[in-house]
């Protein structure tokens, strides 16, 4: 199907808020892992509400998806299951990587002008 | 009296393929109708809605937890989803706000989705509230219909993902 023709995608990109957009994705991918956990160990709601302390309607409430999570409350999370709900990682705009020796073959030395070299030389790749 | 209507395609992600339903004689579809009344007055709402189902479509799936549930006469669902005893809710400003506003929808599956119309909700039960009941009621008859016509004159592709019918299928409800 044509984008154009997607009248969800062209609401969004005529109306859409950007601030709106990336609460929803970040929001529900963290309660997604939340959920992801709590089926892996066999916890219920209930379980994880007493991990935490809190009402069952409380983490409920947090675990809809549409929720503002605060960072205290995803901390709280974090600790009840020792998992990372979010990984910050620190911004590295490059990361050199090496790649390795070339070598020449000896038929390309014997013809030609040049002589092997051991320089590695370390290249900038944007990863 | 019967009323007539015909499937129409609303978007296609990697997991969620949307439909509405536009009525004989109406100039746009259900959901076309949704837009047209809420963006001017509910936009941060309805945005809410709209990301909702370009996350879900591009990426998890329709999933039940995804939905409320809605049923009177047929299994409707609508968006944004609930939690236990609890109002869903939207931000606003950095704030929690009640979400009142209502898409009514039928999810077949995880991959299948019809979205009717909806409105700002105003009381407990959609029955007892004069903006969403002829919504609420209509998507329950709509889904009913749907549903009936299912494995029959609207078919499933080999995988489940997708359904197959005739552009000039009727739904009579």
């Amino acid at each position: 199907m044509d984008k154009k023709q997607n009248m969800i995608d062209n609401w969004l990109s005529e109306h859409g808020n950007s601030e709106i957009n990336q609460f929803i994705d970040k929001n529900l991918d963290i309660v997604d892992k939340v959920h992801a956990v709590l089926k892996e160990r066999n916890l219920s709601k209930a379980d994880f509400a007493k991990l935490l302390g809190k009402k069952p309607s409380e983490v409920s409430r947090w675990l809809t998806g549409m929720h503002n999570l605060t960072l205290k409350s995803i901390v709280k999370m974090e600790i009840a299951l020792d998992i990372d709900l979010i990984y910050t990682a620190p911004e590295v705009k490059y990361q050199y990587v090496n790649m390795g020796i070339i070598e020449g073959k000896k038929e390309e030395q014997k013809y030609g002008q040049y002589e092997l070299s051991d320089v590695v030389e370390q290249i900038p790749l944007a990863v | 009296m019967n009323t007539f209507a015909k499937i129409k395609l609303v978007a296609r992600y990697k997991k969620v393929v949307y439909y509405t339903v536009q009525i004989e004689g109406d100039a746009a579809s259900l959901f076309e109708d949704f837009l047209l009344k809420h963006t001017p007055n509910n936009k941060e709402k309805l945005n809410h809605i709209m990301k909702w189902m370009k996350k879900i479509g591009d990426e998890k799936g329709a999933r039940k937890s995804y939905f409320r549930n809605e049923a009177e006469t047929a299994d409707t669902t609508a968006l944004p989803p609930k939690g236990t005893n609890r109002e869903p809710a939207y931000i606003e400003d950095g704030e929690n706000s009640a979400n009142d506003l209502r898409l009514y929808c039928y999810r077949v599956n995880e991959h299948v989705v019809f979205l009717f119309n909806g409105d700002i909700k105003t009381t407990t039960r959609a029955q007892d509230c004069r903006q969403v009941q002829p919504h609420f009621r209509l998507a329950n008859k709509l889904t009913k219909c749907i549903a009936e016509k299912l494995n029959d004159e609207i078919r499933w592709n080999k995988d489940g993902t997708d359904i197959d019918f005739d552009e000039e299928l009727d739904l009579i409800f």
